[in-house]
C-alpha cells in the first residue's frame, strides 16, 4: 500500500470526523496528512574522508553535483533533493537571532563553496536540486564532510545530524577492512539511527573486494551491528550510464544499492509513516465506534431497561477514571521533566568537569604558549563532542518519558507517541565559541635587561656597601661580579615565574570558558527540554480532551436514549448501524495500511 | 668526517664509563651493553602506520624480495625484524619463554612465517635474518597496523614505537598513511617526544602510501599523489611532526622490482590484442579476471602482483614503446616513487646514522641515570649534558626542529636556506649547499664561503633579532663544518 493510499484513508477519516461533529480530530488528521505529504526520506551519506562519498552520491543520481577531487575533501554538507529545474543554494549559518538565509549560486560553481576549507562564505550547508526520478519519491541525499575520528569537529557535527536522518549510508572503500575508529562510529550511529547500509566503494579497483566484504561483514557481526554490506563501484556506474551499458550498470552494484534505498529504507520510512497514519486513523475510528456503540446499545436497550442504566453507569465510571488519570499523567510528565532537566544538567557538568581536568593536566605538562593553537582546537573538539553526546542522551530520555506518559492512555487505546524528531538542536552544538587563551607574554630583551639590572643593582649595592665598610670602593670587581650573578638569577626566576603565571592564566581561561559553555549549553538544553515538555503536554492534553469528548458523547447518548420514544429509537438504531458499518470500512482500510508489505515510494 | 666520529666516540666513551659505574648491577650492565653494541649495528628503521596502509608491501619493495607476507586482509600480527645476515634464519622471541627457531618456508616465491603455534600470542617479536645487500645499511622493522580492530595488536605496535618506559627500540620511523587522518597526526604526536635531542621530526619520514589508488586509480593518480604530498609537506601541523612526505605506490614498486619475463610477455600480448577489448577488460578488476584473452590464473596473478592501476599503467607504457622488460621495470619503479623514497632515506637516515644512533644511546643512558641515580654517577649526568649541549650535531637538530615547529621564526626567504644548510634535506655537503651531485670541490667551497659571509652579515646586523643571531651562529658553524670536510 503506498503513501498516496494512506493519504486517501486520512482524507476519508477527516471527512468522517467532520460529519460526526468531531472537528477536534481534524487538527490531528491535518498534521498526519502533512507528515505524509511533506516528509522526504533523509539519507545521510557518511564515512571517513576520501572514501568516495561524493562520488557515490553523484553516481547514485547520475549528475556531478558533489565535487570529487583527489585531494581536497568536502567541507560543507550538501543536501541533494528533487527539483524541476537544477538549482543550487548556499545556506548561511544562523547566528543568534538571525534566521537562516539562503543565497542562490550557479550550479556549476557549487564546488568552490563546498570544498573551501576556510568556509569563507560561512555556509552551514548547501542545497542542490536536480530533476531525477530517483529523488522524485521524496528521497533526500546528504553528502557529509568526511569524519576523521569520532572526536573531530566534523565527527561531532555528523553525529549530531544523525537523529534527523531516516537512514545512513556508511561509505568505506574496498582497499581495506574496517578500522577500530570506523566500527566505533558505526556503533554510535546505530544507536541513534538504526537504519544503516554499508557501501563498499571502489570495487573496480580492488581485486580482493569480496574478501574485504566478507571481513567487513564479520566485523559488523562481531560488533553486533545489523547492517548490509553492498559492494559498489561509482566509476563503473558513471561509465555505464555514459555508454548506456546495462550489464556494466549491474556490475557496478548500484541497482542493488538503489533497490535497498528505495525498498528497504524508503519503503521502511514510508511504511513507518503509513503505520503511524493508520494508527492515528484507528484511534479515531475506535473512539467514534465506542461512542456509537454506546448510543446503539442505549437505544437497543429500549426504555428504562437495566442494560441502559448499566450503560449509563459504565460511561460515567469511564469519565471519572479518565479525569483521575488526567491528573496522574500530568504528574508523571512534570516530575519526569524536572528529573530530566536535573539529570541532563548534571551530565553536562560532569562531562565538562572531566574535560577541565584533562585540560589542566595538559597545561601542566607543556608551555601553554607553544601549543596554543592545538590546545584550543582540542578543547573545542572535546567540548562539542561532549555536548552532542549529552544531547543524544537527553533525546533518548525524552522519548522514554513520552512512552511513560503514554502508558496512562494505553487503557483507552490512545497510546500515540508524539513526534519529537524535529526539535531544533543543531544550533546547540554550532553555538560553542572557541576559547580565547590569554595573550602570550614573552620576556622581551628590554624587560630582561631591566629586570637583570634591578637584581644586579641590589647585588652591586649590597656587596659594594659591605666593601666600603672594609675600605673598598663602592664599585669594585667583587661587587660587580655579585651584581651580575644576582642579575642573572633574577632573570631566570622571572622566566620561571612567567611560565607559572602563563599556566595559571591558561587554566583559569579554560575554567572560565567551560563555565561559559555550561551556562550557554545549560540554558539551551533547558529551553530544549521545556520545548519537549510543551510539546508532550499539548499532545497528551489534546488526546485527553478527545477521549473526554468521546466519553461525554456516550454519556449524552445514554441520557438521550432514556428520553426518546420507540419510533425515534428504531430510526436511530438503523442510522447508527449504517454509520458503524461505514466506520468499520474505514477501519478496515486503515488496517490494510499497516498489514501490507508491498510499498513503493510515491 | 671527523666531527661525526667525534660525537660517536664521545658517546661510546660515556657509555663505557656508565657500564663501569654500574658493574655491580648485572641487569643495568646488560641493558647498557646492549645499547653500546647497538651503536655498531645498522640503523633500525621501523615501518609504521594504520591497518592496511601497505607497510609489508613497502618493506618488500625496499628489499626487492617478497620476504614480508602480504594479504588483502590484516596480516602482520607480530613486530618483525628483518636484518642482514650470512645465512637465512627465523627466530621467534617469546615474552616469557626461551626463543625458538622457525622453519623457513617459501610459497609462490614469498617467505612465509608460521605463527600458528600455541605460543603465538606470547610472541614478543620475530627476527628474520636474511642475506640481502639492501638490509646492510638498515635493519627494517615491520609493525602490525595501528587502529586495528584487534586492539591487542594495535597496542603492541604503539608500545613498541613509543613505549613510555623504555626509549624506543627504533632509531627512525617511516610512517605510512593513505590520507592525512587525524589518527595519523595523533600517533605521530605521541611518537614525538620531549626527550634528549628534542628533535624527533628529524627521524621521521611520512610516506603517502598506496599512491596509485588515489583518485579511483586514474592514469594520472601518481601525479596527483605527488601534488598531495607537496601540500602535506607545507602543512604546518605535519611539518612539525616529520621531515618530509613522499608518495609511493608500494605494490607497483614491489612488482616492478621483481617483474618476471612471463609477466612482461603478458603485457605485450595485451597490447597486441584488439584495443577495444582490452580497454573494456581494464575497466574493473572483475572484468579483467574474466578477460578471455588470458588464462584465468594469468590475469589473477597479474592483478595480485601489480594491482589494477599497475596493470593499466604497464599496458599504457608498453603501448608507448617501453618494449623491453628492463626498461619497463625501471620506468615502473621510477613512477612508483620508490626511487625518491630511497634517495630521501639515504639523505635523511643513512647519512645521519651516527647521529641518530648516538641519540638513541644517550636516550637509553638517560633512562638509567634518572631511574637509578647514584652519587658517583652525578659526573656522568654532567657529561651527558655536556655532549648534548656541546655537540654541534645536536645543536643543528634542535635548531632544525624549532624552525620546523615554528617556535623560532625566520623571514621566509632565509628559512628555506637555513633548513637546507642545517641538513634538513640531507646531510651531504652538496645537498646542504643546494648544488647538484656533480658539483666540483671548488664550486662547493665557493658556495660554502658565500653562505658563511651571508649568514655572518645577518649575525652582525644590529637589526637582526636575537633568534636570528642564534640561528646564524649555528648555521655558520655548519658551513664551516662543510668547509673543513672539503679540506680533508
Amino acid at each position: 500500500m503506498s503513501v498516496s493510499a494512506a493519504i486517501e484513508v486520512v482524507d476519508v477519516a477527516f471527512q468522517a470526523a467532520v460529519a460526526y461533529g468531531r472537528a477536534d480530530f481534524g487538527d490531528r488528521l491535518r498534521q498526519t496528512r502533512c507528515r505524509l505529504t511533506e516528509d522526504g526520506v533523509r539519507v545521510l551519506v557518511v564515512g571517513e574522508f576520501k572514501q568516495g562519498k561524493s562520488h557515490l552520491v553523484n553516481a547514485l543520481i547520475n549528475a556531478s553535483v558533489c565535487p570529487v577531487d583527489d585531494d581536497i575533501a568536502t567541507c560543507v554538507p550538501t543536501v541533494v533533493r528533487f527539483a524541476e529545474e537544477p538549482s543550487a543554494m548556499l545556506v548561511r549559518t544562523t547566528t543568534g537571532e538571525a534566521p537562516a538565509e539562503g543565497k542562490a549560486v550557479p550550479v556549476d560553481r557549487i564546488a568552490d563553496y563546498v570544498c573551501d576549507p576556510a568556509n569563507r562564505q560561512g555556509a552551514s550547508h548547501a542545497e542542490v536540486g536536480v530533476p531525477r526520478t530517483l529523488l522524485a519519491g521524496g528521497l533526500i541525499l546528504v553528502d557529509t564532510p568526511g569524519v576523521a575520528g569520532l572526536a573531530s569537529l566534523h565527527g561531532a557535527a555528523t553525529l549530531a545530524a544523525l537523529p534527523l536522518a531516516d537512514a545512513v549510508v556508511f561509505v568505506s572503500d574496498a582497499g581495506s577492512e574496517y578500522t577500530a575508529a570506523e566500527i566505533e562510529f558505526l556503533t554510535h550511529a546505530a544507536q541513534v539511527c538504526p537504519n544503516i547500509v554499508c557501501a563498499l566503494t571502489k570495487t573496480d579497483l580492488h581485486p580482493h573486494w569480496r574478501r574485504i566484504a566478507d571481513l567487513d561483514r564479520a566485523h559488523l557481526a562481531d560488533a553486533g551491528l545489523d547492517a548490509d554490506v553492498v559492494p559498489v563501484s561509482s566509476t563503473l556506474r558513471m561509465h555505464a550510464v555514459r555508454t548506456n551499458d546495462h550489464m556494466l550498470n549491474t556490475e557496478s552494484g548500484f541497482p542493488v544499492l538503489i533497490g535497498h534505498l528505495r525498498d528497504r529504507i524508503g519503503g521502511e520510512a514510508g511504511q513507518l509513516a503509513c503505520r503511524s497514519a493508520a494508527h492515528d486513523v484507528l484511534t479515531i475510528t475506535e473512539q467514534l465506534t465506542a461512542t456509537m456503540r454506546a448510543q446503539l446499545s442505549a437505544y437497543q436497550g429500549g426504555g428504562a431497561s437495566d442494560g441502559l442504566i448499566r450503560e449509563l453507569e459504565c460511561a460515567q465510571l469511564r469519565a471519572d477514571r479518565l479525569r483521575q488519570r488526567s491528573s496522574r499523567w500530568q504528574q508523571t510528565l512534570s516530575d519526569g521533566i524536572a528529573d530530566l532537566i536535573s539529570d541532563v544538567e548534571y551530565d553536562l557538568r560532569d562531562r565538562m568537569r572531566q574535560i577541565g581536568r584533562d585540560a589542566e593536566r595538559e597545561i601542566d605538562e607543556a608551555d601553554p604558549a607553544a601549543v596554543e593553537d592545538r590546545f584550543a582546537a582540542w578543547l573545542q573538539q572535546q567540548v562539542s563532542g561532549a555536548a552532542s553526546a549529552n544531547f543524544v542522551w537527553a533525546m533518548d530520555r525524552a522519548q522514554w518519558l513520552a512512552g511513560q506518559v503514554a502508558e496512562h492512555f494505553a487503557e483507552d487505546g490512545g497510546k500515540v507517541l508524539p513526534d519529537l524528531s524535529d526539535i531544533d538542536f543543531m544550533t546547540m552544538t554550532g553555538s560553542i565559541d572557541a576559547i580565547e587563551l590569554p595573550r602570550d607574554e614573552k620576556l622581551k630583551l628590554g624587560n630582561k635587561l631591566l629586570l637583570g639590572m634591578r637584581g644586579g643593582y641590589g647585588g652591586t649595592l649590597m656587596f659594594g656597601m659591605a666593601g666600603t665598610l672594609v675600605g673598598m670602593a663602592l664599585l669594585n670587581p667583587l661587587s660587580i661580579a655579585a651584581g651580575l650573578l644576582l642579575g642573572g638569577r633574577t632573570v631566570r626566576d622571572e622566566r620561571k615565574r612567567l611560565m607559572q603565571r602563563k599556566q595559571m592564566e591558561a587554566k583559569s581561561a579554560v575554567r572560565r570558558h567551560l563555565d561559559d559553555v555550561i551556562f550557554q549549553l545549560g540554558k539551551e538544553s533547558r529551553d530544549m527540554l521545556r520545548e519537549v515538555q510543551r510539546r508532550l503536554r499539548d499532545h497528551f492534553t489534546t488526546q485527553a480532551e478527545e477521549l473526554q469528548r468521546s466519553v461525554n458523547d456516550s454519556l449524552q447518548a445514554a441520557q438521550n436514549a432514556l428520553r426518546t420514544n420507540e419510533e425515534e429509537s428504531r430510526r436511530a438504531i438503523l442510522d447508527l448501524k449504517a454509520e458503524l458499518e461505514r466506520i468499520a470500512a474505514l477501519e478496515e482500510m486503515a488496517r490494510e495500511l499497516t498489514s501490507s508489505r508491498e510499498l513503493v515510494a510515491r | 668526517m671527523n666531527t661525526k666520529t667525534g660525537l660517536g666516540a664521545a658517546v661510546r666513551a660515556v657509555m663505557r664509563r656508565a657500564i663501569r659505574e654500574y658493574r655491580d648491577s648485572p641487569d643495568t650492565v646488560a641493558y647498557l651493553e646492549r645499547h653500546l653494541e647497538r651503536m655498531d649495528e645498522p640503523l633500525r628503521v621501523a615501518i609504521a602506520g594504520r591497518v592496511k596502509a601497505g607497510k609489508s608491501t613497502l618493506l618488500n619493495a625496499l628489499v626487492g624480495e617478497e620476504i614480508a607476507a602480504t594479504d588483502a586482509g590484516e596480516c602482520t600480527r607480530a613486530v618483525t625484524w628483518y636484518r642482514d645476515a650470512k645465512s637465512p634464519k627465523i627466530t621467534a622471541h617469546l615474552v616469557d619463554a626461551p626463543s625458538r627457531d622457525l622453519p623457513i618456508q617459501r610459497r609462490e616465491g614469498a617467505l612465509r612465517i608460521d605463527l600458528s603455534g600455541t605460543w603465538a600470542d606470547r610472541v614478543d617479536r620475530v627476527v628474520v635474518d636474511w642475506p640481502s645487500q639492501h638490509l646492510r645499511t638498515m635493519t627494517l622493522i615491520d609493525t602490525p597496523g595501528l587502529e586495528s580492530l584487534s586492539t591487542e595488536i594495535s597496542a603492541r605496535t604503539a608500545d613498541f614505537l613509543s613505549g613510555d618506559e623504555e626509549p624506543a627500540e627504533a632509531d627512525a620511523v617511516i610512517y605510512l598513511m593513505r590520507h592525512l587522518h587525524s589518527a595519523n597526526v595523533r600517533f605521530l604526536e605521541s611518537f614525538y617526544d620531549q626527550g634528549i635531542a628534542r628533535a624527533t621530526p628529524v627521524n621521521t619520514i611520512a610516506v603517502l602510501s598506496r599512491a596509485d589508488e588515489i583518485g579511483a586509480g586514474r592514469m594520472d593518480a601518481l601525479m596527483s599523489a605527488r601534488r598531495i604530498a607537496r601540500r602535506y609537506c607545507a602543512d604546518e601541523k605535519l611539518r612539525a611532526l616529520c621531515q618530509t612526505v613522499v608518495p609511493v605506490a608500494g605494490l607497483l614498486a614491489q612488482a616492478a622490482r621483481t617483474m618476471r619475463q612471463a609477466e612482461f610477455n603478458t603485457f605485450v600480448e595485451l597490447v597486441a590484442s584488439r584495443r577495444a577489448d582490452v580497454e573494456a577488460a581494464l575497466l574493473s578488476a572483475d572484468r579483467f579476471k574474466r578477460y578471455d584473452g588470458l588464462q584465468p590464473w594469468e590475469s589473477e596473478d597479474l592483478l595480485n602482483r601489480f594491482g589494477m592501476c599497475g596493470v593499466r599503467l604497464a599496458v599504457t607504457l608498453v603501448r608507448q614503446g617501453f618494449d623491453d622488460p628492463q626498461r619497463l621495470s625501471e620506468e615502473l619503479v621510477r613512477r612508483s616513487g620508490l626511487g625518491t623514497l630511497t634517495e630521501v632515506l639515504n639523505a635523511q637516515f643513512t647519512e645521519r646514522t651516527e647521529l641518530l644512533k648516538a641519540r638513541s644511546a644517550l636516550l637509553a643512558l638517560d633512562v638509567v641515570l634518572s631511574r637509578v641515580p647514584r652519587p658517583e654517577t652525578q659526573s656522568l649526568v654532567v657529561e651527558v649534558e655536556r655532549i648534548i649541549a656541546g655537540a654541534h650535531e645536536f645543536a643543528e637538530l634542535r635548531l632544525l626542529s624549532s624552525l620546523r615547529l615554528g617556535t623560532l621564526k625566520l623571514p621566509a626567504e632565509s628559512l628555506a636556506e637555513a633548513e637546507r644548510l642545517l641538513g634538513g634535506l640531507g646531510a651531504g655537503p652538496s645537498t646542504r649547499l643546494g648544488l647538484g651531485v656533480h658539483a666540483s670541490t671548488g664550486e662547493q667551497r665557493n658556495a660554502a664561503l658565500d653562505a658563511v659571509s651571508r649568514w655572518r652579515r645577518r649575525l652582525e646586523n644590529p637589526l637582526s633579532s636575537l633568534a636570528m643571531a642564534d640561528a646564524s651562529r649555528v648555521i655558520i658553524r655548519s658551513c664551516e663544518g662543510v668547509l673543513a670536510d672539503l679540506e680533508d
